[in-house]
């Protein structure tokens, strides 16, 4: 990797000083980065996609690594708290267990023990194009998405174009579907962004960001509310391979129902099928009122697909995906 | 009394080239001398042994080429071409001399026929900067266009890989017009096309050398290889060395599955960059690039149409087989394989493409071969609504084959097989399905091998083998401790330094069946001097003198180890050991049986158990014959499930050179699995054991996917969007 100086402040405002980049960066992916578990920056640095001229250490920041709260009141996330931590959090494995379930899905006990809610948030894409060094696609500076017409087994069938690139976080659809939002802070002061405004499509914003995050700005906490439909939640992870890997298919499910067992609201946000966490309202309109019997099922999972767009070679997602928000759905029928 | 000349014997052997095996006959010395005796009467061998290098292994202690550490080592690294094809035109390493801490650059290969061709490489005081080091290489190229799909390779007008063009015929066999008049008689014929990509060793050692030469006279090579003896000479010839100044070490390495042959590209890179710094140079490969450099196992293109009739018969067999070994020439077993077509006619060709070579992968081109076959017989067996297994037996004549199907058939317990593929209620189905392999795995006159016995009771074997983590190490010790009544702790061994004595290459399966025997001829030899020694103190004939229980026994006397030692010059005494005819064997069967599960809403498969039935001769360990088995089983697997190497047609790049993307099975995959060592095999003879295994799992999986789901997929691997699709088109796929 490039050789970078090393900063470990230990306030945000120190922190965020620390991220401006310099006069001579022209290229964002060459601009100061902060590190927190660093799963997923020290592989960008270690292939030089990113080659910030500064890493900048949250790890010395008190106060970031707690959860507060409980279904009642909602949650606190500070943003170094580790996937390990979320997993086995009591509170929210009972509260929101679907949250839990997200966490526990990440990659392998190793990666879940120092990556941070905040990292996975933030992660870059998987896509291999990308991940090439050699390959220098749309999302790098180039002129080309090469999945678009490559092999793109494992990339968008919705909210793709120029890029095709999928969304890897397992937290963040499942995040979307409980209302949460985030706590930044950057040169300007502390904002709130919510989570399904956090990330933006290619089509939207630069085609070098997955999200609206300044460069200088840090997230400091993720908040989920208390609501009807936390405890009613549930993520559901298709692996092509068990052991260690990212979402061909994932679905965000949560539900409130009414006292007679029909249901009051739902959240169904797909992930691995786009650039983002991609929310099915016309699925979740559906389901509004109706039981969760097996007809019920079939249309919401038929209505969560429509519209796909599926490249050359990941026509199969479709399929998949309706398996997985059947699935998803029936766990709620008890 | 004069003494007669050994009578000879001409033999055919096995000798392994890079890795792949082809039989020349010699003529050997046809004599007495040491016999393993029957299988069952053994006290060490043919049983459970705990591997003697378990302990240095797990504790992270054992020194693997990647852990060598020397005073002033520098690491290299190499700049891989970004281009599938083209011509170096100059290279420009002045700005990577400058780069703080690299201390030598050097140039690479200048033909790129490859993406990840290397074009040069440097040295430097962290691994870290040699990659900076790399990167400030400016190397002007003059582009050439690439084509890296076998189907776009064959077209008339595609780019030519060489200038002798993409497709080289190699062999054909049969009377094609005899097998269109068979085929036309039968009662079920099965045109069909199967694919497999190329798949890579996935050694977790990536290939590489630690080469420390500071000037001078000599050098150590520390080198991750299946021949020890491969290193000195081309580290010589790089270095400018005489042969003989080039020792290598090879204490530990992990994995090679047939690409470690020699010191490769990145060893001869590492010994100019050592020579330019006069500094040791560890060059061992990035994962990156030990998916792209490195030779790895050749994919095939197989049109394959058998016909049998409405009994069982397979009477006809035509198959047009494509080797699809990127740059080299690939591998494939020829069709119809292990069984047996009145007629049949195959044309076997290479398919060029820009892609690294292909080269030895443990059973080069036997499970291709297998999994076409087997899924060819798989299709006619339902085509004629026969059992698969009953179709097979009626096709395999050796007993064997029978011996093992029907071990194997009752350890899966066949009869609960779907009698309708795809059958049973809810989503998540069940199916069986079996294969056959075979191989050769015979030894050869190549091993020298010492034993000492100490006047202070150390035994030591010694001989510069390497032990690829197949378990040399502990069968070495004990035969030798077999041999003299010790435990296995009695015996220490010594190998992997090419200053002791030869050693053959571990290809071909065909370490233990050479090394083996030497080692029993050494012990046999030392027991045999011991007992000359001792007997006077026991007051017996030497031919008299037992040894068991370490002790050394006669004429009702006993005397402890150490003090039959005693007995011993200060020198000790050292036999010479040479490879016996009658001591080894070759020729293997195995038969595969596997269980899985599909979901045929997410296309997902679940291996739930394999059964493999392997004939082994003499079980040297049965604990390590049973580990290369789950090994063969396991690989196997990712073979048929997850494993292919991607690439971009139009970039000419690999799209999944790493972990992440190429998907090697992790122990959440992990079946129940049944490594059964078939005892049926009486030979009293050690036959290798390493490759068989990974054979006919590949076939016996995709068969049971069929069962399980109704899908066949004749493309490996048998991913979940192939399932989905295929049921989408009603059970088939392409």
């Amino acid at each position: 990797m490039k050789a970078f100086e090393w900063a470990s402040p230990t306030t945000i405002n120190d922190a965020v000083k620390l991220l401006q980049a310099s006069a001579a960066t022209h290229d964002p992916d060459d601009a100061p980065r902060p590190i927190a578990g660093g799963q997923d920056l020290l592989t960008t640095m270690k292939d030089y996609l990113t080659r910030p001229e500064r890493v900048v250490n949250l790890k010395n920041i008190r106060g970031l690594d707690r959860i507060e709260g409980d279904g009642k009141r909602g949650l606190k996330i500070g943003a170094l708290v580790t996937l390990t931590q979320l997993a086995e959090h009591a509170t929210v494995r009972s509260d929101f267990p679907g949250l839990a379930e997200a966490a526990l899905s990440v990659a392998t006990p190793q990666i879940r023990n120092l990556g941070t809610v905040g990292g996975n948030l933030c992660q870059r894409p998987r896509c291999w194009y990308f991940r090439l060094e050699d390959a220098v696609c749309l999302k790098k500076g180039g002129s080309q998405c090469f999945a678009a017409t490559g092999e793109n087994k494992y990339n968008a069938i919705f909210g793709g174009g120029p890029s095709y690139i999928v969304h890897p976080s397992d937290l963040a659809p499942m995040l979307v579907a409980l209302g949460a939002s985030l706590a930044v802070t950057g040169a300007d002061g502390a904002r709130t962004i919510a989570l399904d405004k956090f990330f933006t499509l290619p089509s939207e914003g630069s085609i070098r960001r997955e999200n609206v995050l300044h460069n200088d700005e840090i997230i400091t906490e993720i908040r989920v509310p208390a609501s009807p439909v936390a405890a009613r939640s549930s993520y559901l992870k298709f692996k092509e391979r068990e052991s260690l890997d990212f979402a061909m298919s994932a679905v965000a499910a949560a539900l409130e129902l009414n006292a007679d067992k029909t249901i009051k609201q739902a959240r169904i946000v797909l992930g691995g099928v786009a650039p983002i966490p991609w929310r099915v309202p016309q699925a979740e309109s559906f389901l509004v009122g109706k039981r969760l019997d097996a007809s019920t099922l079939n249309e919401a999972a038929h209505l969560a697909l429509d519209g796909a767009k599926p490249l050359a070679k990941n026509a199969y997602k479709i399929p998949l995906t309706q398996a997985l928000v059947r699935r998803a759905l029936a766990k709620f029928q008890a | 009394m004069q003494q007669q000349p050994p009578k000879k014997k001409k033999i055919k052997v096995p000798k392994v080239v890079n890795g792949q095996e082809t039989m020349v006959e010699i003529e050997v010395d046809d004599t007495g001398g040491p016999v393993w005796g029957p299988n069952n009467g053994h006290t060490l061998l043919n049983h459970r042994l705990t591997r003697v290098d378990g302990l240095v292994k797990v504790s992270g202690a054992a020194r693997y080429t990647y852990d060598v550490h020397l005073p002033g080592m520098l690491y290299g690294r190499v700049l891989r071409a970004p281009h599938a094809h083209a011509r170096v035109k100059k290279v420009d390493l002045s700005a990577a001399l400058k780069v703080p801490g690299v201390k030598a650059a050097v140039e690479g290969l200048q033909d790129v026929r490859y993406a990840g061709t290397p074009v040069a490489a440097v040295a430097a005081t962290t691994p870290e900067l040699a990659e900076d080091g790399i990167r400030a290489i400016v190397v002007q190229y003059e582009v050439l266009p690439h084509v890296v799909r076998a189907e776009d390779a064959i077209k008339p007008d595609a780019p030519k890989v060489f200038d002798e063009g993409n497709v080289q015929a190699a062999n054909s066999r049969g009377d094609k017009e005899k097998v269109a008049a068979a085929l036309a008689k039968c009662a079920a014929v099965v045109e069909a096309e199967y694919r497999t990509p190329i798949v890579h060793h996935s050694c977790l050692e990536t290939h590489g050398n630690v080469v420390d030469y500071r000037g001078g006279d000599a050098a150590t090579v520390y080198a991750s290889t299946q021949w020890t003896f491969s290193i000195p000479g081309d580290a010589a010839q790089e270095l400018g060395l005489k042969q003989s100044a080039v020792t290598a070490i090879v204490e530990h390495m992990g994995g090679g599955f047939g690409s470690k042959f020699g010191i490769g590209v990145e060893g001869a890179l590492a010994c100019k960059l050592s020579k330019q710094a006069s500094a040791p140079v560890k060059l061992m490969l990035t994962r990156h690039d030990e998916f792209l450099i490195p030779v790895n196992r050749s994919g095939s293109w197989q049109k394959l149409t058998g016909g049998a009739t409405k009994d069982g018969k397979l009477v006809a067999v035509e198959a047009t087989q494509y080797r699809l070994g990127g740059n080299d020439e690939g591998s494939q077993a020829g069709q119809p394989y292990i069984y047996t077509a009145t007629d049949f006619y195959r044309e076997v060709s290479s398919i060029h493409t820009n892609e690294a070579g292909s080269g030895a992968m443990r059973a080069p081109g036997h499970p291709q071969a297998s999994f076409a076959m087997e899924s060819l017989m798989d299709e006619l067996a339902y085509k004629l609504n026969l059992d698969p297994l009953e179709f097979r037996k009626i096709n395999l004549k050796d007993p064997a084959y029978h011996r093992q199907l029907e071990r194997g058939a009752r350890e899966i317990d066949w009869s609960r097989r779907n009698t309708t593929p795809g059958g049973g209620a809810g989503p998540v189905k069940r199916g069986l399905g079996c294969g056959v392999g075979v191989w050769g795995g015979g030894g050869s006159p190549q091993c020298k091998v010492d034993v000492t016995i100490g006047r202070d009771g150390a035994v030591t074997v010694a001989c510069g083998t390497q032990d690829l983590g197949t378990g040399t190490r502990t069968y070495t010790r004990a035969i030798v401790a077999e041999e003299l009544g010790l435990q296995i702790a009695d015996v220490h061994e010594q190998i992997g330094n090419s200053k002791l004595g030869a050693s053959n290459p571990s290809g071909g399966s065909t370490t233990a069946a050479s090394l083996a025997p030497a080692v029993k001829d050494a012990a046999y030899s030392a027991r045999m001097m011991f007992a000359e020694k001792v007997a006077p103190l026991l007051g017996v004939k030497p031919e008299e003198v037992t040894f068991a229980g370490s002790k050394v026994s006669g004429g009702g006397k006993s005397l402890s180890w150490s003090q039959a030692c005693a007995a011993l010059p200060a020198t000790g005494l050292t036999a010479h050991g040479e490879w016996k005819v009658n001591l080894a064997d070759k020729g293997v069967h195995g038969a595969a049986f596997a269980e899985v599960e599909v979901d045929t809403e997410t296309g997902h498969v679940r291996p739930v158990k394999i059964v493999h039935v392997q004939d082994v001769g003499l079980p040297l360990n049965r604990l390590a014959i049973e580990s290369q088995i789950n090994g063969g089983m396991i690989q196997a697997m990712g073979m048929a499930l997850w494993e292919g190497r991607v690439m971009d047609a139009a970039l000419g790049l690999m799209c999944n050179p790493s972990f992440e993307d190429y998907k090697i099975p992790g122990s959440l995959e992990m079946p129940e699995l049944v490594p059964l060592i078939d005892d049926g095999d009486t030979r009293e003879a050690v036959i290798g054991v390493g490759e068989p295994p990974i054979i006919p799992t590949v076939g016996a999986i995709a068969n049971a996917v069929f069962n399980a789901c109704g899908v066949r997929v004749r493309e490996l691997p048998i991913t979940p969007d192939k399932i989905l699709m295929g049921l989408w088109k009603g059970g088939q796929t392409a």
